[in-house]
């Protein structure tokens, strides 16, 4: 059979149909509890910002940790990722009155936790592996007065949260900027955003640049291993990249024989 | 050159050889092997898949070693203990979870070229059929390593199919009650899956691929023209078109794996998640046995079969439409006999329903991967329809049909979907608003492959004849 009237076992414009379709119908699966959702404020995180990341270490193993645990980490792990050492930590940052080797566990006993918030806050080292940076610091920054909640408080990204507004001494107070939405596809007033309704100890910069600290902070704990994998990664990759063109030279150098019909090992008796 | 030397490791080496059938094995397995010449792109997934095992036994080796199967302890003995504590735990788990989706990709692509060039037709029907159990200890394994980590998908997920279990008849029950150790999933569940995930499972894994490797060495590949080369020898009795498998598929093969690997450590570095498919973001939270979560979903490599479980509301049909799935395919030999292999040389119809049946396994997996609203289960009912209809239409592929045979088929094939939608509909699965909006899936897949077979006889129409050798290899070909 010559070449040209082959048949072909790739099939390029059936492939390319396929591949649309199902892209059509992935739509359809998807569009179908739909709430509307507030706008996320975009933040990059700088891992080499070690000023930004040891100031949200201040406040997070100050503020949250008095209701959240981040049992991911453990104190002695800190000080490397915030570019101090070992008695600059304790001083400044301090282990909480823990053993410095101890996993970084809620100060306050679990008893009063409950009996103040009723939920269990969840442990930050997994909340910042689950949520993008730019949640996280959608959320820092979007608590709400709402009389409805027990806390007195709500939040645009995460609806009816039972934390407490624990930055109003900070940021001041906030009001919410509704919409006509939907919720799991029922109409529904939305918060898309907040408005400064009392002013706090801080301007809305500095609240702004501490929010943004602790997103650094929580991430740089929820991803300890990105220095190693920046380094590791190109080696690896690369290293098999070579091997991928190297390996194809050699079959194609093999294959000649094959191709020419020059291989004659089958000539040997049996 | 220092002949005593090297006669002396020839020596030592013959004392072996006399003792082991090395030389005779690697002669007849590896440099005397004939294997067709024209293995292309597909075929590299069989060996890249014993490298994944290889793989997973290695890094789950290092993963047993700091794990602690206790409820209390599971979670952070994986998320603090391997990912941060120990050295390197981090690289090893990540290449464990990419491994695992790796493992379920070329599986269903080596599954899929063996559709495709009908590589389960005789003399392969055995060596298929243990691939089919190979899937099956697989899905079973990876099911069990979900656990592990005690995370809150990992919990739901063994509640949701241990509970589905219990559907079954008469053996459900007593059979769900002994997997889990318990009337609920906790600490003898964990403890007996930990010992299947790390004991029983890969014995049997290793045990089914070194018979699946034996029936493949006793009949020999199939290849993508699905000629077969043993009916053409030469005088000394080789194959005419077979090539030693050393040293020239090993050199393929060892492309075929950098290849890989520079996709895989892609992943494992960049991005071991894998946008929350390789693993649910919800496994970063510890399992709350009071708390459901609202969306309970397997991993990516179980979606499809999920939709066809969520499709029928009825959990017992439930279980047979998925099981069901498994049984078409090991019962592939029997529905297909038509005597062409390839696809390559099958009709144009036959060519859409084998593509239809990987659009509508996708199909399936999108729809589950969406929330559990009516509206995807009733998509997944209809799409089931189709996946399984591309399965039993393959007889009447078997040979050319009289238009009046078309018509039959036809009639009978929509017969049956209607049938089955309102058996549905009879046992309040779905309301007939639903159903009818999207029946229009399997009744219109059905009318336009049979009205194209009425309408254009030749599209039926195989390969009147087939190339006598093999037609050129390469890679992309
Ligand atoms: C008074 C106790 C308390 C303090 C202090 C506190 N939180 Fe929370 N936090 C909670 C509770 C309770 C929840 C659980 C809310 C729920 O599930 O509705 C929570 C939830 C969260 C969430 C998860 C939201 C989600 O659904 O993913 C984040 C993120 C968070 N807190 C961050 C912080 C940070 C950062 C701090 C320190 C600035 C902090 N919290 C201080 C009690 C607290
Ligand atoms: C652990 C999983 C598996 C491993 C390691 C494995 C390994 C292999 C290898 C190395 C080959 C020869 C190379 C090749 O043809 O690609 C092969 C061939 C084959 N395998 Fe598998 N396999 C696995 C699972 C399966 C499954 C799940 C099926 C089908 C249900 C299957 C069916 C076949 C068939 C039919 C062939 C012959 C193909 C041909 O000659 O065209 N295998 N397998």
């Amino acid at each position: 059979m010559t070449k040209q009237n082959a048949p072909r076992g790739n099939h390029p414009v059936l492939l390319a149909l396929l591949v649309g379709l199902l892209a059509g119908f992935g739509g359809l699966a998807r569009a179908s509890v739909a709430t509307t959702k507030p706008p996320l404020r975009p933040i990059t995180v700088n891992l080499q910002d070690k000023s930004a990341l040891q100031n949200g270490a201040l406040y997070t193993l100050h503020m949250c940790v008095a209701c959240h645990s981040l049992q991911g980490v453990r104190y002695s792990s800190l000080p490397k990722m915030l570019g101090m050492n070992r008695v600059e930590f304790e001083k400044v940052i301090g282990t909480n009155g823990k053993h410095y080797h101890d996993t970084i566990t809620s100060t306050m006993p679990p008893a009063i936790i409950n009996a103040f918030v009723k939920i269990l806050p969840p442990d930050l080292t997994d909340i910042a592996r689950r949520r993008s940076p730019a949640w996280l610091y959608t959320y820092l920054t979007s608590f709400y007065v709402d009389p409805s909640r027990p806390s007195g408080v709500n939040n645009t990204v995460r609806y009816n949260v039972a934390m407490p507004d624990v930055f109003a001494p900070m940021q001041g107070l906030q009001k919410p900027v509704m919409v006509q939405g939907l919720r799991f596809g029922s109409p529904a007033q939305v918060a898309i955003g907040v408005k400064p309704l009392t002013q706090g100890s801080m301007t809305q910069a500095q609240f702004d640049r501490t929010a943004r600290d602790i997103v650094y902070f929580l991430y740089a704990v929820a991803h300890p291993h990105q220095q190693e994998r920046a380094r590791l990664g190109p080696w690896i990759i690369g290293l098999f990249l070579v091997l991928s063109v190297l390996t194809f030279l050699i079959y194609k150098l093999y294959w000649r024989r094959v191709i020419t019909g020059e291989e004659r090992w089958w000539r040997v008796g049996k | 050159m220092n002949s005593s030397k090297q006669s002396r490791a020839r020596r030592v080496f013959g004392w072996f050889d006399d003792r082991l059938p090395i030389s005779s094995l690697w002669r007849s397995q590896l440099t005397r092997y004939p294997a067709p010449k024209n293995f292309n792109l597909w075929y590299f997934f069989g060996s890249l898949a014993m490298l994944v095992l290889v793989l997973q036994l290695a890094t789950g080796l290092f993963l047993a070693i700091h794990y602690q199967p206790n409820p209390h302890l599971a979670y952070w003995s994986v998320l603090r203990g391997i990912q941060r504590d120990s050295r390197w735990g981090w690289l090893i788990r990540d290449m464990h979870i990419v491994g695992a989706s790796a493992f379920f990709l070329l599986v269903y692509l080596h599954m899929y070229r063996g559709i495709m060039y009908g590589s389960y037709k005789k003399p392969r029907e055995l060596l298929w059929l243990v691939g089919i159990f190979i899937y099956l200890a697989l899905a079973a394994e990876a099911f069990l390593g979900y656990l592990l980590p005690w995370g809150q998908m990992s919990y739901w997920g063994s509640a949701v199919v241990t509970n589905f279990v219990t559907a079954v008849p008469v053996i459900g029950k007593p059979i769900a009650t002994w997997l889990r150790g318990s009337f609920v999933v906790g600490l003898p569940t964990l403890n007996r899956f930990f010992v299947f995930h790390v004991f029983l499972m890969p014995v049997l894994l290793l045990a089914l691929v070194l018979v699946h490797m034996i029936a493949l060495h006793h009949v020999g590949s199939n290849n993508p023209d699905g000629v077969e080369i043993h009916e053409n020898v030469n005088e000394s009795g080789w194959p005419r078109d077979g090539i030693p498998f050393h040293p020239y598929y090993t050199v393929k093969d060892l492309f075929g794996v950098s290849v890989f690997f520079v996709v895989f450590f892609w992943f494992v570095f960049y991005n071991p998640g894998g946008w929350g498919l390789l693993l649910d973001k919800l496994n970063y939270t510890p399992a709350n046995i009071l708390h459901t979560p609202a969306d309970i979903h397997p991993l990516w490599f179980f979606l499809p079969f999920y939709a066809m479980l969520r499709g029928v509301p009825d959990k017992l049909y439930g279980i047979m439409a998925f099981g069901g799935s498994f049984a078409l395919l090991a019962c592939l030999p029997l529905l297909d006999r038509n005597p062409v292999r390839s696809i390559r040389y099958r009709s144009v119809l036959y060519k859409i329903d084998i593509l239809m049946m990987a659009f509508s396994f996708l199909w399936l997996g999108l729809i589950a991967h969406g929330f559990a609203t009516e509206h995807n289960m009733v998509y997944g009912l209809h799409v089931t329809e189709v996946f399984y209809s591309t399965f039993l239409l393959l007889p009447f592929f078997n040979r050319e049909r009289s238009t009046r045979a078309k018509v039959i088929w036809l009639v009978a094939a929509e017969a049956v979907v209607w049938l089955i939608d309102l058996w549905m509909y009879s046992i309040h699965a779905h309301g007939w608003d639903l159903m009818l909006l999207t029946d229009w899936i399997p009744t219109l897949y059905l009318l336009l492959l049979f009205g194209l077979a009425i309408g254009f006889p030749a599209l039926t129409r195989d390969a009147q004849k087939l190339p006598e050798r093999l037609t050129a290899g390469g890679i992309f070909h």
